[in-house]
């Protein structure tokens, strides 16, 4: 049972992972330096997650700016979530977004484009 | 297999011979059949394999084309995103921009904003000799409205005085300078032009103010203080501490008035 806490910085988002819960969050803005640095143990756990059991997992964004190599580890976590689900297990994404900022969920509905399993985008209350 | 052995050129030898020795031509012959048949067999067997070989190396190709192919659409639509949160950028940043030069109270450009615009306009001033004249206006009294009504009902005397001013001076020359003053910029004016500009204003204030006033408060007056521009060497700090000390005297004189500095 492996649990993932990474405190935002002013250039990283907020990284948490319950395994137990089967749920992954990420909020904030993401432009590091080195984004292999930050998002390979994310992978890992999403991988070792979907390894481990048939629990559901959802991945809870509130991401608000990426630069292009998050965009890309993020389309590979997105990826490894759809091979899940085309083997038949119960992943969803929710990507909550500020009313105020309506170019975030456009940005979100980019991402959700190639993928089929389950892909919201709530305007946060 | 050996080619070598000669077994061709006795064959050819006892066929060129005048009298055939049958048996041992035909001997040989079914040696040399025996030969070209297992090169037959080698060559064939080599092909397959060949054949195979290819036939991977194809599928290698097809596969690598098709990955290649995903990966460039998966770059493609990269690009995509990033342009577009590139674009959010940027335009959070003219946001951005854009608040920093404004006083969130008034909506007036804010004293970082007017400052430039000060610059920009003695230096216009100084090229095309234009007049310029600017004014400190200060709300008489305020701490009044602020301590009876409230700094809620203050904020909103200041929001309708700066909605006001905004309707009757061009965008851009009204500022909050801080507090309850304001800087008043009247390019291409004298000091006359400037104090019938300044004084037609204040006259119109009350009308002005009146859509957003807030409800059973006293109207309020102004206490300015005009100067003009007086050329070359006079430095956008000194035009500023005339119409300061001219606001000075207008305060100490009785308020709700306007002072020139000559």
């Amino acid at each position: 049972m492996l649990t993932l806490a990474i405190p935002a910085t002013a250039s990283t988002p907020a990284i948490a992972a319950d395994w137990a819960a089967g749920l992954l969050t990420m909020s904030g803005d993401s432009y590091p330096e080195n984004s292999f640095e930050l998002f390979q143990p994310v992978i890992d756990w999403v991988d070792a997650y979907l390894g481990d059991s048939d629990r559901p997992l959802t991945l809870s964004l509130s991401l608000l700016y990426l630069n292009t190599s998050s965009i890309r580890a993020m389309m590979d976590i997105l990826d490894l979530l759809q091979g899940a689900h085309d083997a038949g297990r119960r992943v969803r994404v929710e990507w909550l977004y500020d009313p105020d900022n309506e170019r975030v969920a456009e940005l979100a509905a980019e991402f959700r484009e190639d993928y089929s399993f389950p892909f919201d985008i709530l305007a946060r209350a | 297999m050996n080619g070598d052995d000669g077994l061709e050129t006795r064959v050819e030898a006892l066929l060129a011979a005048p009298a055939h020795d049958a048996a041992a031509l035909h001997v040989a012959l079914a040696a040399l059949y025996a030969r070209y048949r297992d090169l037959a067999a080698q060559i064939e067997r080599v092909t397959r394999i060949a054949d195979r070989y290819q036939g991977a190396e194809r599928e290698r190709g097809r596969s690598y084309a098709v990955r290649y192919e995903k990966q460039l659409r998966q770059i493609e639509k990269i690009m995509r995103i990033s342009d577009r949160y590139q674009s959010m950028l940027r335009d959070l940043n003219d946001r951005l921009h854009w608040l920093s030069l404004r006083d969130v109270v008034t909506g007036l450009p804010n004293r970082r904003h007017m400052l430039g615009r000060l610059d920009d306009a003695v230096a216009d001033a100084k090229e095309g000799g234009a007049p310029l004249a600017l004014a400190i206006a200060d709300v008489d009294h305020f701490k009044r409205i602020n301590d009876g009504f409230g700094h809620d009902t203050g904020d909103k005397a200041l929001a309708a005085l700066g909605h006001a001013l905004c309707g009757l001076l061009p965008d851009g020359d009204a500022a909050r300078w801080g507090g309850e003053e304001f800087l008043l910029l009247f390019p291409a004016h004298d000091l006359a032009a400037a104090r019938r500009r300044l004084d037609a204003l204040r006259a119109a204030l009350p009308g002005a103010m009146a859509p957003l006033w807030p409800d059973g408060v006293p109207t309020l007056t102004l206490s300015c203080g005009l100067t003009a521009w007086r050329g070359d060497d006079d430095a956008l700090s000194a035009l500023l501490s005339r119409a300061d000390e001219a606001l000075y005297v207008a305060k100490r004189g009785g308020r709700d008035r306007l002072v020139v500095a000559d």
